[in-house]
């Protein structure tokens, strides 16, 4: 799609469950515990076992690839993971609920700002996406 | 804390490592692992195309990634780890994809150590924040960026590893706790009209006597009153837990834990103790 300056994007909700985790560390190569066992996450501070930052970041980037219609429109994509996303061991899981806002389009290029919120608590900060126009 | 500036500093200035070859080049069965994963159903991922954010993926070292020296994250984590900051969550990740990935292409990887910052105290804990660029290039051309920052920190001990809080012992209460070391609940008498007072004191409420001894009460009561503590934290508590104030029938009430699922006032109770750091604390559970 083409983006236009201000545009509002609908909402897309992704569900997290630990089978994902554990999928997403295999499939990523990332093995660290705080992903996959309660009792090291919880060694080390945090809630439980919480998602990888990159795989947030990569739902994010998936969500800004719908928004675009199509895989490869991402040219920069940064964000600061500002809190832990706790995945807790039920069949749920927790789900992760992503809007954005065009903050600029041209005719080549647009940056998106995403929110992303999970148990009403932004997860991500300064998340900002530029993609392709087409 | 000057082995990480020195080590930060000897880092910096060895400026970009060498590179590292992907363990596999882009490939479509580890694109449609990683597609399951993340739940991502786009069709051009099917046919040959590399989700961009995968591109960390190709060169990431595995479960059991042998040491690399000369690698400035790994040699930075080393570093903090041996000064005690030794848990990693990721802080900010910024990628630059200048072109597609097909399958196919075999990436190698190259990484600066560009700052680090701490100490620096975080929810987490005390830590510092390390931030490495990493470019990948497929054959001399640079396909993607990223700008990587991590917290490496101390965790903070937990509450309940925490040392407990233990009595004070005292000349007017040694005799409660000798009792308690040695299974019995003692309520303090006083030697010369007879009452009974607890918790102990040094001289009788009722007729001014300082001569005191006990009784040893039969364990058994009801809840008169009772506070689910929630906050503040205590330490060696695992927190909520419920303090119980506990009516004998001998004529005086004993605070202790209250130990079942569901507390109410009225409920009978009997006295059992609970060995904390050297002390038998008297505690409460559910009358069978």
């Amino acid at each position: 799609m083409r983006f236009e300056q201000s545009q509002v994007l609908p909402e897309q909700i992704f569900q997290v469950t630990r089978a994902d985790l554990v999928r997403y560390a295999g499939a990523s190569g990332d093995f660290n515990p705080i992903h996959w066992s309660e009792r090291f996450a919880t060694s080390v501070g945090l809630p439980g076992v919480i998602a990888h930052g990159m795989f947030t970041m990569a739902l994010a980037g998936q969500a800004v690839a719908v928004w675009a219609g199509t895989g490869d429109a991402i040219v920069d994509f940064g964000v600061r993971f500002t809190r832990p996303v706790p995945v807790p061991d039920t069949d749920e899981g927790t789900d992760i609920s992503f809007t954005a806002v065009v903050k600029a389009a041209d005719a080549d290029f647009a940056t998106l700002e995403l929110t992303a919120v999970c148990r009403g608590e932004k997860v991500l900060a300064q998340a900002r996406a530029k993609v392709k126009q087409f | 804390m000057s082995r990480i500036l020195e080590e930060t500093d000897r880092l910096k200035a060895l400026g970009w490592c060498g590179e590292r070859v992907a363990r596999d080049p882009v490939n479509q069965p580890m694109i449609n692992n990683w597609v399951e994963a993340m739940g991502d159903t786009h069709p051009a991922y099917r046919e040959g195309l590399a989700p961009p954010a995968m591109v960390q993926v190709w060169t990431m070292r595995g479960l059991h990634p042998a040491p690399q020296p000369d690698d400035p994250l790994h040699a930075m984590s080393a570093v903090l780890d041996e000064a005690g900051f030794t848990s990693v969550v990721a802080t900010n990740c910024e990628q630059t994809y200048h072109r597609a990935l097909k399958v196919g292409e075999l990436l190698t990887v190259r990484s600066r150590l560009s700052d680090v910052v701490g100490p620096k105290k975080t929810s987490l804990g005390v830590g510092w924040f390390v931030t490495t660029e990493s470019t990948w290039f497929s054959g001399e051309e640079p396909v993607a960026t990223m700008l990587f920052r991590i917290l490496k920190y101390q965790p903070r001990p937990q509450a309940a590893a925490a040392s407990p809080i233990t009595p004070v012992v005292s000349r007017d209460t040694a005799f409660f706790w000798e009792g308690t070391a040695a299974g019995q609940l003692r309520i303090q008498r006083c030697e010369a009209c007879g009452r009974l007072r607890h918790p102990p004191g040094p001289m009788c409420p009722a007729c001014g006597a300082t001569s005191m001894g006990f009784v040893v009460s039969e364990g058994a009561g009801t809840v008169y009153s009772y506070v689910v503590h929630h906050h503040p934290p205590v330490p060696g508590k695992r927190l909520p837990f419920v303090v119980a104030l506990v009516e004998l029938p001998e004529g005086v009430r004993v605070l202790g834990e209250f130990l079942g699922e569901s507390v109410e006032i009225g409920r009978p109770v009997r006295c059992t103790f609970v060995r904390v750091g050297g002390f038998h604390l008297p505690a409460w559970e559910a009358a069978a």
